[in-house]
């Protein structure tokens, strides 16, 4: 047995699932694109290797057979519609297939005004899960509240009864919530120390799209460039910071990263932070503004003396 | 004659404010000539709006063992809103400093008006002592001082990359 099928299992979500979501998934497609609808629609296709998938962006309504959904279908597709990928948006209103997670992000780029509603036609997908990178099924997953997503052009799928998972990466979290800060750094600072800065996390993240990142610019130098473990915790500290109240826990950038490091339970510190303190949730309506760019008069200010 | 006590930590201690209040105030402390201790340097800005975190990294970064920001009370900014805004930037990025493992007790906020003098002292000195008490900050001075990632050639994650490589 291969290690595809072999996770497959594991996840015990029966293939015949995804097969229905990937056939009415085609069926929108080809319906938006011969109606001239759309201009072109961003999906899955079928990796190169057995059981693997990639992004796709199809123009054709013959195309649109090569369309798919599977457990391999782990990418966040609204990365093409920020504005870092202008030659996609540029072709016209665009149809996206969307996962809630997905669906979290493309709610947080409208309120960021990179994207109009009117401009995008969202394919929802009912989603029963993903892969995860060394695990059947990514951690995101075993504790998702979005599995049906809301507010989508259509929604295909219907979510089958899901095996009961235990929350590995809250009770992570929770985990180091409860170290000391001693405790803590040196657990960062460990993950930290490897990374590499190849900026793969920054890169595969939908928010991510200033045209010129803080952490490139040396006039003035904020954060050192090079894969020193000091320039690397301030990437880090800059990066979970400027994701603060936006990230929408697509948990892409830990996918990504070649180095392994836990960077979605920074990402879930931050948005739980922001919930507590200022009762925002990122992704769920589409705000003007932030929780970060806004304020109350009589926010906390404990902390200050 | 005097000798100079190179024996003893002096902390480094770098404070943020804003020059329409806390700047005025720290002023105000100097020509009411109030005694303070002489750690404290202080760096400028038009605005608590326009300290960005980043700064309080870089400062710890290149050395300070203590950061104080410091600006106008709420409803006195100069811009109206700076400092709201500052005070929730301030709340989240303490979190997250709280949770990658740095001592907050080395990082202070407050409001101090132009007509504060005595508080802008009170809020220096006491800053300088906690962190005379605490020490050297050493965490990211060791990091400073680290040249290599620790990946090195032999780790474990590089030889399961290679393996997983040679498998596919
Ligand atoms: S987090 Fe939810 S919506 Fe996203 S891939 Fe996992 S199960 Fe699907
Ligand atoms: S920071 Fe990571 S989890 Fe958050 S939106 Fe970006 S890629 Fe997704
Ligand atoms: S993807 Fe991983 S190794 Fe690359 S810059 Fe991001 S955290 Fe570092």
């Amino acid at each position: 047995m291969n290690t595809t099928a072999q996770q497959l299992d594991t996840t015990a979500i029966a293939p015949a699932v995804y097969a229905t979501i990937t056939d009415a998934i085609c069926r929108e497609a080809e319906k938006a694109l011969e109606s001239g609808a759309v201009a072109a629609v961003v999906g899955w296709q079928a990796g190169r290797r057995q059981g693997t998938a990639m992004p796709a962006i199809v123009t054709t309504p013959a195309d649109t057979d090569k369309l798919i959904f599977s457990p391999a279908c782990v990418n966040n597709l609204a990365l093409y519609l920020s504005k870092a990928k202008k030659e996609i948006r540029a072709r016209g209103k665009i149809a996206i297939v969307v996962k809630g997670c997905d669906l979290k992000a493309l709610v947080g780029l409208m309120g960021e005004n990179q994207l109009k509603r009117a401009d995008i036609h969202v394919i929802g997908v009912v989603c029963p899960g993903v892969r995860g990178t060394s695990e059947p099924l990514a951690k995101k997953c075993r504790e998702c509240t979005v599995h049906t997503p809301e507010g989508a052009d259509v929604t295909v799928g219907t979510l089958p009864e899901l095996p009961h998972f235990t929350p590995a990466e809250s009770e992570e979290l929770a985990r180091l919530e409860a170290m000391t800060p001693a405790e803590r750094w040196s657990f960062w600072k460990e993950h930290f120390a490897r990374c590499i800065r190849c900026y793969a996390c920054r890169q595969v993240c939908p928010f991510c799209y200033c045209e010129q990142c803080l952490c490139d610019r040396n006039r003035p130098q904020a954060v050192e460039t090079t894969p020193r473990p000091a320039g690397n915790m301030a990437w880090h500290i800059v990066r979970a910071m400027h994701l603060a109240g936006r990230c929408a826990g697509c948990a892409e950038c830990e996918r990504a990263c070649p180095m392994d490091i836990p960077l979605n339970l920074l990402n879930r510190k931050m948005a739980k932070e922001l919930k507590e303190l200022y009762g925002h949730e990122a992704g769920f309506e589409v705000k003007e503004k932030g929780p970060l760019a806004e304020y109350r008069e009589n926010d906390d200010q404990s902390f200050i003396k | 004659m005097h000798v100079k006590p190179n024996h003893t930590f002096e902390p480094k201690i770098v404070a943020f404010v804003c020059t329409w209040c806390t700047y005025a105030g720290a002023d105000l402390a100097g020509t009411a000539r109030l005694q303070y201790p002489a750690n404290t340097r202080v760096v400028k800005f038009p605005c608590t709006g326009r300290i960005d975190p980043v700064f309080i990294l870089r400062a710890f970064q290149k050395g300070a063992d203590g950061v104080l920001v410091s600006g106008c009370h709420p409803g006195d900014c100069h811009y109206m809103a700076g400092n709201f805004h500052a005070r929730r930037r301030f709340a989240a990025f303490r979190a997250l400093l709280d949770f990658i493992g740095v001592d907050l007790q080395r990082l202070q906020f407050s409001w101090v008006s132009a007509a504060e003098g005595g508080k802008w002292v009170e809020v220096a000195t006491e800053l300088t002592e906690r962190v005379r008490a605490l020490g050297p900050m050493r965490e990211f001075k060791e990091l400073e001082a680290q040249e290599q990632w620790s990946g090195a050639i032999d780790s474990p994650e590089l030889q399961e990359a290679y393996e997983a490589v040679g498998n596919i």
